[in-house]
C-alpha cells in the first residue's frame, strides 16, 4: 500500500470492504444451502463430483475475495507476485500427490472387492 | 539503533520489510495447510470403498454440528472485515475507532474458539461409535462404565520374559492377596528350582517377577551355552525345555478367605476373551497374560441413535449382527423400517439414474445404507425386555425392563433415543469421536486445532496491537498501521483457511 492515501481513496476502500464483507456473507449463505437444502443435493451421502466442483467453486471465488481485496492483492507489488507464483507452483505440486496415488493399482484391487456387492 | 525500512518502503522491493517477511511466512502456511489439504483429499475420495470407518457425512451426529460449522464461519469473515476497518482508522489518525473494531476482532476470536469447544467437547464426550464384528456400525452414547469387561480372575499365567505385566494396573479396588510361583525346568537328580511369593502391593509382585525372571534367564543361558559347548566338541545336545511362564492365583486375605481377582482391562490390552460351557473363561492380554475365571460383567449399555450399514456388502445387510441385537431386545421391527427405507432409496436412485445402471460406488455409499434409528416401542406380542444374549439377566442395564419408556426427545419429536446392550464379544471397535474414531475424525482433528491454533496466535498479536499499540502510535501512526496491516494480512490467511475448511469438513 502505499504510505498515505487521500480521504478519498480511503473512502472508497471502505466501501468495498463492506461490499466483499457482504458478499462473502451471502457466498457463505449459499454453501450452506448447497450443504443442507435438498434441491441443490450437495451434502447428501454419496456426493458426486458436481457437488464438489460446485461447493470448492464457491469457496475459490469467496477466497479470492479476500486475498484480492482484504489482503490488496489486486494492486501490490510485483514481488510478492512472483512468491505467490512459486507457492503456487509448488501447491499444485502437493495436490497432484494424491492424483498420483489414485492410480495406485493396489487400490484398484481394493476397489473392485467392495464394489462387487 | 533504527530498524530500516519500517515504516517507508525500500526503493528495491517497494515495501516495507515487514510486508515481504509476512508474505513469505504465508507462503509457507500455504504449503502446511496445502499439505494437509492433499492429505484430506486422499482420504475423503479413497473413503467411499468403505476401508474405513465412514465419512459420517449425513449422520445426524454429525450434521448437528454444520450450524456451528455455519456460525464460525460468519464470525471469522465478520473478524476480517473489522481487521480491515481497524487499519482503516488508523490511516485516518482515528484512534478510538480502531481501539472499537479491535475489540471486535478479538471478540470475534474468542466466540470462535468458544465455538470450537463446545464442539470438541461434543465430539469427544457425547458421541461414541461401534463398529460390530460384521463392520456394521451403530452411533449414539456409551451410558454406562460397563464399556471395560468385568472378569472375575482365578489363576493367570504370566510370561516371564520382557516388562511387568499389564494387568497390574487392572484390579478392582485395592491391590490383592495374591500368591505367585515359579516351577523351574527339570532336571534329573535334582529338585526344580521353585520362586514362591506372596503378597499384597505391586512392589511384592515386582520382587517375585523380577527374580523369577533372571532365574528363567540364567536357565535359557545355560542351555544355550550347554549347545554351544556340545557343538564345539562335536556332539550333539538336546536342550532341555526351561518354563517361562509362571502362575499367580488369589490368597486368602485378611477374612480369611480367598477370593478370585477382579481384572477390568481396557479395551485396548486385551487381545480377546471368551467363554466357556465346561471349563472356565479365558482373558488373553495382549502381553500374553492369559487369564482363567469367570466373564462377569461385558455388556456395553448404549443409548442408540443411528445406524450406519454402509460397510456392509448390501447383500449381507439382511443378515447384519445389529438385527441379532434388536430383536433379542425387543426392537426387531427396525429391521423391517431399514429394510422399507432402503427400498425406497433405491428407487430413489432408479428414479435418478433412469435407464443408466447406478454406479456401484454410488449404491455402496451412504444413499443406500444410511438410516436413523427410529426405535420406538414395541408392538404389542413382541418379545420384551433385553440383555440375555448368554442367558443372563441384564444386572448392568437398569433399563433393560421398562427402557422403552425411556424415550429422550432431543427436540424434533420423532428421535427416540433408547438403550440397547451390546456383548462385548460382538464388538470390533468402539471409541468416541475423537481422531482415533476414524479417518474422518483423525484429518478433521488435525487440520481445525491447527487452524485453530492459528486463530488463537493471530488474536494474541491483534491483541498486542490493542493494548500496547498507543505508545507507538503517539509516536508514529504509521508503523503502527503497517504493523495492524501485517497481523491482518495473517488473520485473513486464517480466514481463508476456514472458508475452504467449512464446506469440506462439514458438507462434502
Amino acid at each position: 500500500m502505499a504510505d498515505s492515501l487521500s480521504p478519498e481513496e480511503l473512502a472508497k476502500h471502505k466501501k468495498s470492504y463492506t461490499a466483499v464483507g457482504i458478499a462473502l456473507l451471502v457466498f457463505t449463505c449459499i454453501t450452506l444451502a448447497l450443504g443442507i437444502w435438498p434441491p441443490l443435493d450437495l451434502g447428501v451421502p454419496g456426493a458426486t463430483w458436481e457437488d464438489v466442483v460446485i461447493g470448492l467453486t464457491v469457496a475459490g471465488v469467496k477466497a479470492s475475495l479476500v486475498a484480492l481485496i482484504f489482503m490488496h492483492l489486486n494492486h501490490e507489488k510485483s514481488l510478492i507476485y512472483k512468491f505467490l507464483l512459486f507457492t503456487f507452483f509448488f501447491f499444485l505440486g502437493l495436490m497432484f500427490l494424491t492424483l498420483f496415488a489414485l492410480w495406485d493399482p493396489i487400490r484398484e484391487a481394493i476397489d473392485s472387492y467392495y464394489t462387487r456387492g | 539503533m533504527e530498524i530500516p525500512y519500517e515504516v517507508t518502503a525500500r526503493r528495491d522491493t517497494g515495501l516495507y520489510n515487514a510486508k515481504i517477511g509476512i508474505w513469505l511466512f504465508l507462503a509457507s502456511e500455504v504449503m502446511l495447510f496445502g499439505g494437509l489439504f492433499s492429505a484430506y483429499v486422499f482420504l475423503r475420495v479413497g473413503v467411499i470403498d468403505g476401508v474405513d470407518t465412514p465419512w459420517p457425512l449425513g449422520l445426524d451426529v454429525h450434521k448437528q454440528f454444520v450450524w456451528i460449522g455455519f456460525v464460525n464461519t460468519i464470525v471469522l469473515i465478520a473478524s476480517s472485515v473489522f481487521v480491515v476497518f481497524a487499519w482503516v482508522s488508523l490511516k485516518e489518525r482515528n484512534y478510538q475507532r480502531f481501539q472499537i473494531w479491535m475489540v471486535a476482532v478479538v471478540l470475534c476470536a474468542a466466540a470462535f474458539m468458544v465455538n470450537k469447544f463446545i464442539e470438541y467437547k461434543n465430539k469427544l464426550t457425547e458421541h461414541h461409535g461401534i463398529k460390530l464384528v460384521d463392520n456394521s456400525v451403530m452411533e449414539g452414547k456409551i451410558v454406562h462404565d460397563t464399556e471395560k469387561i468385568k472378569f472375575a480372575a482365578d489363576s493367570l499365567n504370566v510370561p516371564l520374559q520382557g516388562g511387568l505385566p499389564a494387568f497390574l494396573g487392572d484390579f478392582e479396588g485395592d491391590f490383592p492377596a495374591f500368591k505367585a510361583v515359579y516351577v523351574g525346568k527339570e532336571e534329573e537328580g535334582k529338585e526344580p528350582v521353585k520362586i514362591e511369593k506372596s503378597g499384597s502391593s505391586a512392589g511384592d509382585f515386582a520382587d517375585w517377577f523380577y527374580e523369577a525372571r533372571r532365574q528363567v534367564a540364567e536357565d535359557l543361558a545355560e542351555e544355550r551355552k550347554k549347545l554351544r559347548d556340545a557343538k564345539k566338541e562335536g556332539k550333539t545336545y538336546q536342550m532341555k525345555p526351561v518354563p517361562t511362564k509362571g502362575t499367580v492365583t488369589p490368597a486368602a486375605g485378611e477374612g480369611g478367605e480367598s477370593e478370585p481377582f477382579v481384572l477390568r482391562p481396557d479395551n485396548r490390552k486385551m487381545v480377546n476373551y471368551s467363554r466357556s460351557e465346561d471349563g472356565p473363561d479365558k482373558l488373553n492380554y495382549i502381553d500374553a497374560v492369559t487369564v482363567d475365571g469367570k466373564v462377569l460383567a461385558d455388556k456395553i449399555e448404549y443409548e442408540l441413535h443411528e445406524i450406519n450399514l454402509q460397510q456392509v456388502p448390501i447383500t449381507k445387510q439382511d443378515s447384519a449382527k445389529l438385527w441379532e441385537i434388536f430383536e433379542s431386545q425387543g426392537h426387531g421391527y427396525v429391521k423391517d423400517e431399514f429394510m422399507e427405507h432402503q427400498a425406497e432409496r433405491i428407487q430413489e436412485l432408479r428414479t435418478k439414474f433412469k435407464d443408466k445402471p447406478i454406479p456401484a460406488k454410488v449404491m455402496q455409499s451412504a444413499f443406500v445404507n444410511l438410516i436413523e434409528a427410529h426405535l420406538h416401542e414395541p408392538k404389542t406380542g413382541e418379545k420384551k425386555g433385553g440383555g440375555d444374549v448368554h442367558g443372563e439377566k441384564a444386572k448392568v442395564n437398569p433399563a433393560a425392563d421398562d427402557g422403552h419408556d425411556k424415550k429422550d426427545d432431543h427436540g424434533d419429536g420423532h428421535h427416540g433415543h433408547y438403550t440397547v446392550l451390546i456383548d462385548r464379544g460382538d464388538v470390533k471397535f468402539f471409541g468416541n469421536h475423537g481422531p482415533r474414531y476414524g479417518n474422518y475424525y483423525a484429518i478433521y482433528f488435525t487440520m481445525t486445532a491447527l487452524h485453530g491454533l492459528h486463530v488463537v496466535g493471530g488474536a494474541l498479536v491483534l491483541a498486542y496491537f490493542l493494548i500496547f499499540g498507543k505508545k507507538l502510535y503517539l509516536k508514529n501512526p504509521e508503523h503502527l498501521a503497517n504493523r495492524v496491516e501485517v497481523g491482518g494480512l495473517f488473520w485473513h490467511f486464517v480466514d481463508l483457511v476456514w472458508i475452504f475448511l467449512f464446506p469440506i469438513m462439514y458438507l462434502l
